[in-house]
């Protein structure tokens, strides 16, 4: 019989694994996925993996080696769609905070002092689309189960995945939670995109921003109601750095264009 | 104190009837033509609905979303659609082949006003994919020809290939009872045999319009409607005898859903057809 | 209209006589102390000293998010699972007002079954409240409500003052009717009208709605706009709070294994970027000042030149929910040429230093 299910790699660069982690832990769909589709590749759960042409790369981690580099080209090649899966692959995460290059070698320095690297040489962390072209980009820190599934499941059908336009605030308010911003904290919520269900608002605690920032998010408005509150330019850029890590350098560069 | 579950019989205006693609083409190479059946033949023949009203088409799987109707009431059974790949819905709707099953219901919005059009001397101006709601107004007007004076067409795309129901066009431009001009702002083929230059080059060509007598109707791209407006404006076409209609974003199609309203309209419910006086009066409208 | 006396004791058996068989929903406050109408398990979770929930009522006639049909291609089977007997018992009269305003916009032209439905299996307690500083109901005509509710509480010292506004609501109060005393004094009237009046003279703010139609209509153009446009954070919280904000969206949510889908309806706002944008990417509100002209047009323009009255009940969540303090108030105040003290003014003068 002709094998016709979609041909699926799950990778993993740099990163803590939780999206792939994710994946295992739908497991009232797991057994429907990987009936749904070929799996080929998938390391935190099978062996036998073969590198072979693909329809579907999901692509977790950010990059951080030369060897990862190569490695991403590679999937790149024989896949016909790849997904920037999770925080890490999507905007560099949090080991990419460190945006300026001279500071990246100190720290390199100072963790590692004279090692030398033979396996691989190390570069700074960064995104996966600072390699290779991504056709869909799926957030998360992890991703979420419903966004994964729904993701999966349209394009398992042929259909083009939704987009999530909102930011966290929108489900926070579903909760019906305190705004937190309102209350004084350093709360990222109106910058980031929706997907975890609020959760770190729903515990009382203010939003990392580890979705990355949220389409048409109006920092420039949060940041200077932040310097209000009494948070210090410093403290503002780290905590919005976290985990956007390179790519919330462009909206850096426009506050640094406004007037202080 | 458990809330008890109700059984609900009630009208649901949110309910598509499934539907079967009979026929579908390319027009252009980003533009289809649906033919639709609603699969209830009685349901299907009852569909009754004016010319510019659109309908809601549903992909199971990928969402829902409208389109203008493109055929004429005057020829029920059969729901046309033009529809161009723009976005996740229309994205599934091409994948489909004829005989798959949609989701359609409707006839929503205020159509063209055609019994207060009768009498009347009618421009019909369509620009690129404006061709899909005025199709359904042309024909109307064709097939009750005897109910309209003038029947005036100007037609205007990109280029040759993009030019949507092109062929029928053609043919209908061989009819003596209607006024048939087509132009291309560009041609790329150097074989069109059809004048070259936007829409509004093509008003020279019309003659002896009667000004207060004629309605107008217009859909095209944004760009177009401003450039257009003017000449009808200066041939003293009256404001409230201008119509147009308008794209907005749209989830509900019975005025619930808030996307398009416009002040205190919702598109969905007093459009998509609007004068030009209900352009100017309304702001935000173009 | 038949009114009886309460005494206070008697509250709570007499809402558990009544809900058998239905949700019994109710204010309760949540551990960081603001407000929120939950479903009463133990009655003892009930808060009425409380001036407004974080989310409207609406929120229990249409949940943020539930499902509308099970489609599959050839059948779409509607599922009204969201519609459960209900109580609702404590409502204040802005909220009941908002809910009149509701049942309006959801009959008018078609019919939304799935608002229609759940809000004939719901009975609408009332309460009376105390203004604070937020408070705009007198301004906006809704501190008083005389019909949209069952039974209205209004509380006195010892005792509620019970007004039955409805059939069911007369239904209610027969199945415990010991508890309900006809003989209403002339001193319970006057502690009742003292009442009033000491409640009256609590309102520390007040807006001309009157005006807003017009000066929505000449103020257009206006700088504040901008202003406005540039402070907002498009979160969409002053939407989600609004008691008379009625936005939503429908996602086809599909099923792995089956060819069916879920569609889905959840609350959008007004405000979020993606709000006007249509296939294709075209968004025809891509700047936040057109959104908040489009919101503040259905509040305090619209509603008043169809109905006569604004879209605005004046329950103030807005003003406590608002982080940049775009809001009923401050929009109105400066409207109304009146200084305000709000971060988007002070944000405002800091761009353009």
């Amino acid at each position: 019989m002709k094998n016709d299910k979609l041909k699926i790699g799950f990778y993993e660069l740099t990163g803590c694994a939780g999206d792939c982690l994710l994946v295992t832990d739908c497991e009232m769909e797991l057994i429907d996925i990987f009936n749904a589709v070929d799996i080929q590749s998938f390391a935190m759960v099978m062996s036998n993996n073969t590198d072979g042409e693909l329809d579907l790369a999901l692509v977790e981690g950010s990059v951080t080696t030369e060897k990862e580099i190569e490695e991403l080209k590679d999937i790149r090649k024989r896949a016909k769609a790849v997904v920037a899966f999770g925080t890490c692959a999507v905007l560099g995460g949090v080991q990419a905070r460190f945006i300026d290059p001279k500071e990246w070698e100190k720290n390199l320095k100072i963790v590692y002092g004279n090692t030398e690297f033979t396996h691989t040489k190390p570069v700074q962390s960064k995104p996966i689309d600072a390699f290779i072209d991504v056709d869909f980009y799926l957030p998360g820190c992890p991703v979420s189960k419903e966004q994964f599934l729904n993701f999966f499941t349209r394009i398992l059908k042929g259909n083009p995945p939704e987009h999530y336009p909102n930011p966290v605030c929108v489900t926070c308010k579903y909760n019906e939670n305190d705004c937190l911003l309102k209350k004084g904290e350093l709360c990222l919520g109106p910058l980031t995109a929706d997907g975890c269900g609020s959760i770190c608002p729903n515990h009382n605690i203010p939003c990392n921003g580890c979705w990355g920032p949220v389409e048409g998010a109006n920092v420039t408005s949060e940041f200077y109601l932040l310097k209000e509150k009494g948070f210090s330019v410093d403290e503002i850029k780290k905590k919005m750095a976290n985990f956007s890590g390179t790519k919330i350098t462009d909206y850096f560069q426009q506050l640094d264009k406004e007037p202080k | 104190m458990n809330g008890e579950t109700k059984n609900i019989i009630q009208e649901n205006p949110f309910m598509p009837e499934p539907a079967r693609i009979v026929r579908t083409y390319h027009l252009t190479d980003d533009v289809k033509f649906f033919q639709v059946r609603i699969t209830d033949m009685d349901k299907a023949l009852s569909f009754k609905y004016d010319t510019g009203q659109f309908a809601m088409i549903s992909v199971l799987g990928a969402g829902e979303a409208p389109f203008s109707i493109s055929s004429t009431p005057s020829r029920p059974g059969l729901l046309e659609f033009c529809i161009r790949k723009t976005g996740i819905v229309t994205d599934s709707i091409f994948r489909l082949k004829e005989n798959s099953l949609i989701g359609l219901r409707g006839p929503y919005g205020k159509g063209f006003p055609t019994e207060k059009m009768e009498g009347k001397d009618i421009i019909i101006i369509m620009g690129g994919l404006g061709a899909a709601p005025l199709r359904s107004v042309l024909l109307y007007c064709l097939d009750n020809r005897n109910l309209f004076n003038r029947v005036i067409l100007l037609h205007g795309a990109k280029r040759p290939s993009e030019m949507i129901f092109r062929e029928e066009f053609f043919a209908l431009k061989e009819r003596d009872d209607l006024e048939c001009y087509m132009s291309v702002d560009e041609d790329d083929t150097g074989q069109w045999p059809e004048n070259v230059g936007v829409v509004t080059t093509l008003f020279p060509k019309v003659k002896d319009l009667d000004a207060e007598n004629t309605v107008a109707l217009v859909c095209g791209p944004p760009i177009m409607y401003k450039f257009v407006i003017n000449e009808l404006i200066k041939l003293d076409i009256p404001k409230d005898q201008i119509l147009m209609t308008l794209e907005r974003r749209m989830k509900c199609g019975v005025g619930k859903c808030g996307h398009c309203a416009i002040d205190y309209i919702y598109t969905c419910l007093d459009g998509p057809v609007f004068t030009y006086w209900d352009v100017l009066h309304m702001r935000e409208l173009i | 209209m038949r009114i009886f006396k309460l005494k206070k004791e008697y509250l709570f058996p007499f809402l558990e006589s009544i809900s058998e068989g239905a949700d019994l929903w109710a204010p309760t406050k949540k551990p960081e102390g603001k407000h929120s109408f939950q479903i009463i398990k133990d009655f003892s979770q009930i808060d009425l000293d409380y001036t407004r929930t974080i989310l409207p009522p609406r929120k229990i006639f249409l949940p943020p998010s539930f499902n509308m049909f099970k489609a599959t291609e050839k059948k779409y089977e509607a599922d009204f699972s969201h519609v459960t007997e209900k109580i609702i018992f404590g409502l204040h009269p802005c909220d009941i007002h908002a809910i009149l305003i509701m049942d309006q916009f959801y009959k008018h032209h078609y019919n939304d079954p799935y608002y229609i439905e759940a809000r004939n299996n719901t009975l609408i307690l009332g309460h009376s409240c105390w203004p604070d500083e937020h408070c705009l109901c007198k301004s906006a005509g809704t501190d008083i409500i005389e019909e949209g509710y069952d039974l209205f509480f209004s509380e006195l010292e010892k005792e509620y003052l019970v007004w039955i506004g409805s059939s069911k609501g007369d239904d209610l109060i027969r199945r415990k009717p010991d508890f309900f005393d006809e003989n209403i004094t002339d001193k319970d009237i006057q502690k009742y009208i003292e009442w009033r009046e000491e409640k009256d003279k609590a309102f520390s703010v007040s807006i001309d709605f009157k005006n807003m139609p017009d000066l929505m209509e000449l103020k257009y153009q206006d700088p504040l706009w901008e202003k406005l446009g540039q402070a907002c954070l498009a979160c969409g919280s002053c939407s989600n709070v609004c008691p008379t904000c009625n936005c939503y969206n429908i996602n086809d949510k599909p099923f792995l294994t089956e060819n069916a889908s879920h569609i889905s309806r959840c609350w959008d706002a007004c405000t979020l970027e993606s709000y006007s944008e249509v296939a294709g990417g075209e968004n025809f509100r891509e700047a936040r000042s057109l959104r908040l002209k489009l919101y503040y047009t259905h509040k305090l323009q619209a509603y008043i030149s169809k109905y006569g009255k604004p879209a605005c009940v004046g329950c103030g969540r807005c003003i406590e929910t608002c982080p940049v303090d775009i809001n009923i108030k401050t929009v109105a105040q400066s409207l109304d040429n009146e200084t305000v003290d709000a971060f988007w003014d002070r944000f405002a003068k800091e761009v353009t230093k």
